[in-house]
Formats: C-alpha cells, sequence, structure tokens
C-alpha cells in the first residue's frame, strides 16, 4: 500500500484536531461518537464492546505517544480511520507508559474483500513511526495539512 | 451497556472473529495473551443470551463462517438477496432478532 492510499482513509468529518477525553474509556468513546455522528455506525455500544474487548488483549497504545485502536466489527460498513489528537495527552495504559497525544482508531468489517485491514494497519505503523512525522501531525493547522502530511507533500 | 438479544449476538459474532485471528496468530507461532480473557468474556457474554437464539446463531455458525449479515440497501450481504421494505423498519429498532428469507441468516440492519 503506498501511503496515498492511506490517505483515503482519512476523512474531514472523522478529524478530531483537540480531544476532551482525560481517560482511556473516555477517549474510545469520544472516537466512536464521531462515527455515530456521521451516520457511519448506527450503534454504538456494539463498537465500544468489541474495542473494549480488543484492549483486554493488550493495550493498542503502542508507545511514543500513539494509540491504534483497532478491531473487526459486523458494525463498520467499511474500513475507515478516524483520527484524533490531545495535546496534553491522555493515559491509556501505554506500552512504554507514556500518555497519547495521537490517536488513530481503526475500524473494519468482519471481512472485507480485497483485504485491505491487514495492509492499513501495517502503513500506518509505518507512517508515524518516524518522530518528524509525529511531532507534525501534533502541529497542523487543520485536515487539509494532515493529509498533505500523509501524502508526502 | 448492550441490552438487547440483537446487540449480544452482533458481540459476540465480534467476539468469535477476534478469538479466531487470536488463533491464526498463534498458528503463526505467536504468543497469545489474552486469550483465556476473550473466551471467559465469550462464555459470559453467550451466558446473556436466550438459549433458543444461542443455538440458531452456534447451528448457523456450523454452516456459514458468520452467523449474522449485515443488511445494506435492503439487501442481505450474506447471500444477496432483496429483503422486503416492510423488515427494515423492524430491523433497525434492533428489538427482535430477524432472519434472512434467502439463506436464513440473523440479519443486522447497518445503515
Amino acid at each position: 500500500m503506498e501511503r496515498g492510499e492511506l490517505a483515503l482513509y482519512f476523512h474531514d468529518e472523522l478529524f478530531l484536531p483537540e480531544m476532551k477525553a482525560t481517560n482511556k474509556e473516555e477517549a474510545l468513546e469520544e472516537l466512536v461518537d464521531l462515527f455515530v455522528k456521521n451516520h457511519i455506525i448506527r450503534n454504538k455500544e456494539i463498537v465500544l464492546e468489541m474495542l473494549r474487548k480488543r484492549e483486554a488483549l493488550g493495550s493498542t497504545g503502542i508507545g511514543k505517544g500513539v494509540a491504534i485502536p483497532h478491531g473487526r466489527t459486523l458494525a463498520a460498513p467499511d474500513v475507515m480511520i478516524a483520527f484524533g489528537r490531545s495535546t496534553a495527552g491522555i493515559e491509556y495504559d501505554s506500552m512504554d507508559g507514556q500518555p497519547v497525544h495521537l490517536f488513530f482508531m481503526v475500524l473494519a468489517p468482519p471481512h472485507d474483500r480485497s483485504n485491505k485491514y491487514l495492509p492499513l494497519l501495517g502503513k500506518l505503523v509505518e507512517f508515524i513511526s518516524e518522530d518528524q512525522v509525529r511531532q507534525q501531525l501534533l502541529e497542523a493547522k487543520d485536515f487539509q495539512e494532515v493529509i498533505d502530511l500523509i501524502v508526502g507533500e | 451497556m448492550l441490552s438487547k438479544q440483537l446487540e449480544l449476538l452482533v458481540a459476540l459474532q465480534d467476539l468469535d472473529c477476534m478469538l479466531k485471528e487470536v488463533e491464526e496468530v498463534k498458528a503463526l507461532g505467536f504468543e497469545a495473551p489474552g486469550k483465556e480473557d476473550l473466551e471467559k468474556a465469550r462464555e459470559e457474554l453467550a451466558k446473556k443470551i436466550e438459549p433458543r437464539l444461542l443455538s440458531t446463531y452456534n447451528r448457523l455458525r456450523k454452516h456459514y463462517k458468520r452467523a449474522i449479515a449485515p443488511v445494506k440497501d435492503n439487501k442481505c450481504l450474506g447471500c444477496f438477496m432483496q429483503l422486503p421494505t416492510s423488515l427494515s423498519v423492524r430491523g433497525r429498532r434492533d428489538d427482535e432478532v430477524i432472519t434472512c428469507q434467502g439463506c436464513g441468516r440473523i440479519l443486522y440492519w447497518l445503515d
């Protein structure tokens, strides 16, 4: 997957420049709410339940201020990413114990025919592994700047 | 908090999907901590589902990979049969468990 393709999974209406959440549960809920408000997901509780169970398997706080809560659920019509930021940082039970500033919630249906879900997760992790990219994502003024960063312009 | 039977069934299928992925990861030789917790959670969830529905779910799961099929544009995405419009209003309420007249899968309305 190319970075340009990665950008296709981000949507303006699924971007939260400054999250209000102060803990992990609130962060998950705030991001799922984005999908609900935009009529992408009809049933919030089903998705939250799936994400909580996924977190029980191991925290999706992968360190360096990044969390990628993700999972497959029947309630998701397609593979999509919600992107949220927290300047103050949110305690998330991350692998390195550090608060999370960048959240990428990836939802996918149980089976996507073109099998985009795993390559997408891989590309996302690769993209945010650079220190400079994470800093730029935090400083991006609007959604277009986020997309420009992903595409690499 | 999940309360309706259909919500519980969808959550059960999501859990089964997660457990299957854990199995795949294990088969590749990776450790899969938390699998026991997931199995326990599945057990707890299954207890909340009416025995008759749970048995339907398990029977369908044996026959198809997934017992519950999403519905979009009034179409069952399990067998692609067009469903009667009258079903949609009932289906979106999540109050009752409706099965597809074509394939028998339990239906969940996406939109």
